[in-house]
């Protein structure tokens, strides 16, 4: 459990400022009723080659402002099918930042990693610490600790689990 | 110290009667609205969760407005599972292919009371700040705990207040107004925070102009965006809710706010205003823009496509043609505003200018039907988001811009000032 959170190692896809929800999955397929199928869609205009190339525990390293726009928890959730292990950022819109931690998708806050992170680097994200290691460089960048609500949640395993626990534990 | 109109309405909706800008409560919410992500989503979350029964089937409205009618097969089926959903839960509030759009529908079914808290699985639910209520946007997870609980955690928002005072200027819209607001604050300058519109030009604002306003507030990251009760507000409550009990909210003298933005048009004169791709908060004059070709024209969605947006569309387009090669689309917001336009006589003037009038949907916007650009497409639009591939290919550009400017850019083929045709 500790391991899952405090080691997410993976190689750097690096993005700029206000990545929005259209770029992550356009709304053209929001009507595919599979994940998987939508998944191959991820970052299409952006990134046209990400869903093919991505690996487990990949992180996304942002600017600011990262999922931004439309609602649509298919965002953070087509990264996850892809297999992203966390998403870095300076900051991320508010819809995104919930939708994230509700489906069990970790998100860091980070200042200036996009800026000192080079796409393909691989990278470590310590959730618990707060921080983010560039491997080659041993540079450790630290950002923002997790809120006790979004770590609650992400330990639960999303916000259905946690959900499920607490109704549980009051019932 | 004294309460925001967003602390305060959520303080009403706590067990404690508390909230305070940065804490983390948990909140009643009195509706909950639901579109297709209900069929496509929150259907296999309830599953998860073992889900029985609504918490309460009169607070819940279910709408099937992106793909009205089905686009395709997997958003009839969509619709299929959305309709047995309504039956089998007794869902009081349905809002089938034919109604309109959700935000539109939702006031004009009486729905929306000052004062409430409304949440919505869509990003532009901060629309109903227009009728001073707490409205944001979550999505599926959030509303799936909702449905079988009807409470919602949240963090209280800090809040920004925004001043506006003096006249808007012939053919210079509410959409106008928002689009330099949020051109001023940025794509994040106003994220997780609650925008409180004040002064005597939202005072004098229709329903309709206040709804645009509140409704684009999400592109520059707000949470909410609450307003005073005005004239307008309480005669629509007369009109659609007159069963409906409800108390205005204010905020206190002394509440506390991040920062205070003023606007005084008379001082500084609104241009009409156009926000060039790829950001919503890319608004310039139109003066900056003009003369740029355009292969479409759009007015329609849940930002534009109201009763006032068609009338001064056909004010414009009145007796004339529409520029040749040029489509124009409009897409009326509701099958009210529909038929209300109808009565009008404005259906008639549109279409014989050259425009073609699609039913009630989210269609182009969202690039899901009725008008879907191709690659290398113009688009000037009365909608909310200019991202790339919005409303279609990758390679299509949009311009936003007011249902003023979207006609005369249709005239002329260009864009267009409204005011000089």
């Amino acid at each position: 459990m500790v391991q899952r959170f405090s080691n997410i190692t993976g190689r750097a896809w690096v993005f700029g400022n206000n990545i929005n929800t259209d770029q992550i999955i356009q709304g053209q397929y929001l009507r595919l009723l599979d994940y998987s199928e939508m998944a191959k869609h991820t970052f299409e205009i952006p990134r046209p080659l990400f869903a093919s190339r991505v690996k487990k525990n990949d992180i996304v390293v942002a600017g600011h402002n990262f999922g931004g726009g439309s609602s649509r928890e298919e965002a953070p959730k087509v990264l996850l099918h892809s297999g992203v292990g966390c998403v870095v950022a300076e900051s991320f819109a508010r819809i995104f930042y919930r939708n994230s931690f509700n489906i069990g998708l970790p998100l860091l806050i980070v200042q200036n990693g996009s800026k000192l992170v080079k796409d393909g680097e691989t990278v470590t994200v310590n959730l618990l610490e707060g921080t983010l290691t560039i491997k080659e460089k041993g540079d450790v960048i630290h950002g923002k600790p997790l809120p006790n609500r979004m770590l609650e949640i992400l330990k639960a395993g999303g916000a259905v689990p946690w959900y499920k626990q607490r109704a549980g534990h009051k019932g | 110290m004294g309460q925001t109109i967003a602390e305060k309405i959520l303080a009403s909706h706590t067990e404690d009667g508390k909230a305070s800008a940065g804490e983390i409560i948990e909140a009643r919410v009195d509706l909950l609205m639901v579109h297709e992500v209900l069929g496509s989503r929150i259907l296999p979350i309830l599953d998860e969760m073992g889900f029985k029964k609504v918490w309460n089937p009169n607070r819940v409205l279910v709408v099937n407005d992106h793909w009205a009618p089905a686009s395709d097969i997997n958003s009839a089926e969509i619709h299929r599972r959305n309709r047995n959903f309504v039956k089998e839960q007794g869902i009081t509030n349905f809002c089938d292919v034919d109604c309109g759009i959700s935000h539109q529908v939702l006031p004009e079914m009486g729905l929306v009371v000052p004062g409430a808290t409304i949440i919505g699985s869509d990003s532009h639910s901060t629309t109903y700040g227009a009728f001073n209520a707490f409205s944001t946007g979550l999505a599926a997870t959030d509303s799936a705990l909702i449905l079988a609980t009807g409470v919602c955690w949240f963090r209280v928002p800090e809040s920004l207040r925004i001043e506006i005072s003096g006249e808007l200027g012939e053919r210079v819209m509410s959409k106008d107004l928002i689009l330099k607001i949020i051109n001023q604050l940025g794509p994040d300058g106003a994220n997780y925070q609650s925008m409180e519109f004040h002064g005597p030009t939202i005072d004098a604002m229709s329903v309709g102009e206040r709804m645009t306003m509140c409704n684009m507030t999400v592109e520059a990251g707000a949470k909410c965006a609450p307003m005073p009760i005005n004239q307008d507000v309480r005669f629509w409550m007369e009109d659609f809710a007159p069963k409906k009990k409800w108390k205005e909210v204010t905020n206190d003298s002394d509440a506390e706010y991040v920062d205070t933005l003023q606007f005084d048009l008379n001082e500084d004169p609104l241009e009409p205003t156009v926000a060039p791709p790829e950001l919503p908060t890319n608004g310039k004059p139109v003066a900056e823009v003009e003369g740029v070709p355009i292969d479409q024209a759009f007015i329609g969605s849940c930002t534009n496509g109201r009763i006032g947006d068609l009338i001064i569309a056909a004010e414009i387009l009145k007796g004339r043609k529409i520029h040749k090669g040029v489509r124009l689309i409009v897409t009326p917001a509701s099958k009210a505003t529909y038929m209300e336009a109808l009565e009008r006589g404005i259906i008639k003037i549109l279409m014989e200018s050259g425009g073609i009038v699609t039913n009630s949907t989210c269609g182009a916007c969202v690039g899901g039907h009725l008008g879907v650009l191709g690659p290398g497409d113009v688009c000037i639009s009365s909608t909310n988001r200019n991202f790339r591939g919005r409303m279609g290919h990758q390679d299509s550009r949009i311009y936003l811009a007011s249902p003023a400017t979207v006609a005369a850019s249709a005239l002329k083929g260009v864009i267009t000032d409204p005011r000089s045709v």
